[in-house]
């Protein structure tokens, strides 16, 4: 999709797709040759070589997209070089990489060599601690894995310490990089990946009756979340407040999901927050275009929302993005802090048969602005995880 | 050892070196010190000794390799190692 929101953001309002084949590797084994791959992030752009050589894949995302949101919440001015400040960050995979390359070097079955660095360098904190070694936050560091859900919760639980003044500041979000041979080939296994490779921006289709799964995708989403009056008091843009977070376990199946489990996530979100159903303008889907997850989703929705669920905006990015698993939940609340922000909800695209079991207000026709007399003023962003592991975030128009 | 094998030894440690730490060759004198002249930390003593071993085919025991402070010190020290098997 790009790097950096100047080039995100606006590529998914204009409902473009970043699916592409994928080419740094052999993909002739798997029923999927199509993935989510960060082919614009140019990693010497941020790191020298002998950084590099420490740094997985995902940690070079975490590095950058952390140093990204703390220039543009302008932090970069020591204020961040403090025990009140601190980074929790979600990731489903970790140093997923790395693993595959110091196993083949152990191994043998790979040109690696063995390494006195593969511990610190695919471990899965290793991306919540080197963006605090970069940025020198000395406060709570704290890294969640909770599969598709990481991301999310990391920024539920970034929102408590400040709440509970534990931090003043925390950079918060979630980071993946999964896009390789074994991950591609054990998705393959579990038959969830959509296997419409032709046209690759094409394949993923949430909520629509011929979804045929989800696109494995890579990338981070980070956000800077500041306790309300320090913000004020340093005159930071505010693009919106967080107001709650819900969190839940279906307890019932590592992968089948429970929209019981569902629900009562959005339901303690939107208690959370102190605001009722009927607030609630819109919703950022988890809707990773497999069959279950999206009439699932569909299901929990209705069950919190009754009558007024056919009347939410509701979006799924995937379609554009992929699943980039722990870091899907931060991005998607990204996106829907900034639909609330710039008034406008980015398209769920790929849109193309009506499923009786998916029958609410996606936002297929593009993108969808809000013209007045209906303003977005809160919003929900939906993140289910494998572990039946459920997360939602309200997000709320800073006034 | 013969003044060759003496200076080939040499080269493989700073060849190892280089590659390893990522600095230019013309840095590297008999005085310049890992940490202090070339930035290097203790993960990177490890990786170095651990190229060492694969290289000379020796076994560095854990006490020796925080006496490599020195590329002089390295190259002394597989010297021994060598002259020891």
């Amino acid at each position: 999709m790009g790097v950096g929101r100047d080039a995100v953001w606006p590529a998914l309002v204009s409902g473009r797709s970043g699916i592409k084949r994928i080419e740094d590797f052999d993909t002739s084994n798997l029923k999927t040759n199509i993935a989510g791959v960060c082919t614009d992030f140019r990693p010497e752009e941020f790191f020298d070589e002998r950084e590099l050589a420490r740094l997985d894949r995902v940690s070079q995302f975490a590095i950058a997209a952390s140093q990204m949101a703390a220039s543009e919440a302008g932090l970069e001015n020591g204020l961040l070089d403090s025990y009140d400040a601190g980074v929790i960050l979600g990731t489903g995979f970790g140093g997923q990489g790395s693993i595959e390359e110091f196993c083949g070097a152990f191994f043998g079955y790979n040109k690696a060599r063995r390494s006195a660095i593969a511990i610190p360098k695919s471990m899965y904190n290793a991306s919540s601690s080197n963006v605090a070694i970069r940025l020198k936050t000395r406060g709570p560091n704290i890294t969640i894995t909770t599969a598709c859900s990481s991301g999310a919760n990391a920024i539920g639980h970034a929102f408590h310490q400040i709440r509970y003044g534990h931090a003043e500041r925390m950079i918060a979000g979630g980071v993946d990089a999964p896009v390789t041979p074994v991950v591609m080939d054990a998705w393959k296994e579990m038959r969830v990946l959509s296997t419409k490779n032709d046209p690759p921006e094409r394949a993923c289709k949430p909520f629509s009756a011929n979804r045929d799964g989800f696109v494995l995708a890579e990338g981070a989403g980070v956000v800077v979340l500041e306790e309300l009056s320090a913000a004020k008091a340093r005159g930071a843009k505010i693009f919106a407040e967080v107001i709650g977070y819900g969190s839940t376990a279906d307890a019932a199946h590592i992968t089948y999901p429970d929209p019981e489990g569902e629900a009562q996530a959005i339901l303690r979100a939107i208690k959370d927050a102190g605001v009722s159903p009927s607030e609630i303008d819109h919703i950022s889907a988890h809707g990773t275009a497999t069959k279950l997850n999206d009439a699932s989703e569909t299901e929990a929705i209705k069950r919190v929302f009754g009558d007024r669920a056919f009347e939410i905006p509701i979006n799924s990015i995937k379609s554009m993005i992929g699943h980039s698993m722990g870091a899907a939940g931060a991005i998607e609340f990204i996106a829907s802090v900034l639909a609330i922000a710039d008034q406008v909800i980015p398209p769920t695209v790929n849109y193309e048969e009506k499923d009786p079991q998916c029958d609410l207000d996606y936002v297929t026709e593009g993108a969808r602005r809000m013209n007045g007399h209906v303003a977005l003023r809160t919003a929900i962003s939906n993140s289910f995880g494998f572990g039946g592991n459920n997360a939602v975030l309200v997000a709320r128009a800073y006034e | 050892m013969t003044r060759e094998a003496a200076q080939s030894i040499e080269d493989v440690v700073k060849n190892i070196i280089v590659a390893e730490l990522r600095v230019d060759r013309n840095q590297l004198g008999p005085e310049t010190h890992l940490m202090k002249d070339l930035g290097a930390d203790s993960l990177d003593a490890l990786n170095i000794a651990l190229r060492l071993e694969e290289a000379f085919r020796i076994k560095i025991p854990d006490d020796a390799i925080p006496k490599f402070l020195t590329v002089g010190d390295i190259v002394k020290g597989v010297n021994e190692h060598l002259a020891a098997r």
